[in-house]
């Protein structure tokens, strides 16, 4: 069965959720192998985009995902953060065996810096390990 | 004298400011993704009564030319379109607001094309986009539509 992508109820005032949806989309398209990683995703990750006073919800379930407009439910992981680092975060490296973030990268090393400095504040990826790595994967543009 | 926007004036002045800004030439050296087209909504209260817009031969870091076309259908060859209404692209060319932010706020909206090439390029996507900061433009003027 084809991964879904679907939009919440009244999401589409959120430009930002269809910008999300657009994405994920093409990214199945450019890459079919992002397909088994989307189908294997279980949970919520709430993106919180503080210069543009946005937050989204992407809620993995059922082999797709459901994106809404503000928080919804209780997110598993939260990433705050200002709108040149979500960017920036689709430009992650990464390696080409497991598809993983790779260290060596110039925009992963900005990332980890930015992380490390709290200008990226991901809570809740330690015990949601794999969740944040599929979703890095599925939303990364290079790879 | 600045230039009406939209107008085939501003469409020419774009197209220079384009090939000079530096930024552009750097970030935009890898794109062989084809023609961009940027598009102003019809919007009849400020006299388009059909959408108009540029469409813009870009390829590695240059932009080798542009149309002035009225319609979106007159934009089709264009691989990538950029839509948005006119009191939006406004704001765009007086610097208000980031192109970049514009889109992930569904101001500015890519109707045809694939974003995630859009944001391997993010650089040069707003550097392009960016350079029509640099065009003399004349905000009082009416839009002049394509001949």
């Amino acid at each position: 069965m084809e991964p879904f992508v679907t939009l919440g109820p009244g999401a589409e005032r959120n430009g930002f959720t269809s910008m999300l949806a657009q994405l994920v989309r093409d990214n199945l398209t450019e890459r079919p192998g992002k397909k088994d990683t989307l189908r294997r995703m279980r949970g919520r990750v709430a993106l919180v985009i503080e210069d543009l006073q946005m937050v989204v919800t992407l809620h993995f379930h059922d082999g797709g995902v459901t994106i809404y407009d503000d928080f919804h439910g209780i997110p598993d992981t939260t990433v705050r953060t200002s709108s040149e680092w979500i960017t920036k975060m689709s430009l992650v490296e990464l390696e080409p065996r497991f598809g993983l973030p790779d260290p060596r990268g110039e925009v992963a090393r900005e990332v980890a810096k930015a992380s490390a400095d709290g200008a990226i504040q991901v809570t809740g990826a330690v015990a949601h390990l794999p969740l944040m790595l599929r979703m890095t994967k599925l939303l990364s543009v290079v790879g | 004298m600045g230039h009406p926007f939209p107008s085939r004036g501003w469409a020419d002045a774009f197209r220079d400011a384009v090939n000079q800004n530096e930024t552009y030439r750097k970030h935009g050296k890898p794109w062989t993704f084809g023609k961009v087209a940027m598009a102003v909504k019809a919007t009849p209260e400020r006299g388009i009564d059909d959408a108009m817009g540029f469409v813009l031969d870009v390829h590695q870091g240059e932009c080798r030319g542009i149309e002035y076309v009225k319609g979106l259908g007159a934009m089709d060859a264009a691989p990538f379109v950029i839509v948005a209404d006119y009191d939006r692209w406004l704001s765009v060319i007086r610097g208000e607001v980031d192109p970049i932010k514009a889109m992930m706020e569904g101001k500015l909206k890519l109707t045809k094309g694939a974003l995630p090439t859009m944001l391997r390029f993010v650089e040069s996507s707003r550097a392009l986009v960016n350079s029509a900061t640099a065009v003399d433009t004349d905000f009082d003027a009416a839009p002049q539509p394509p001949a």
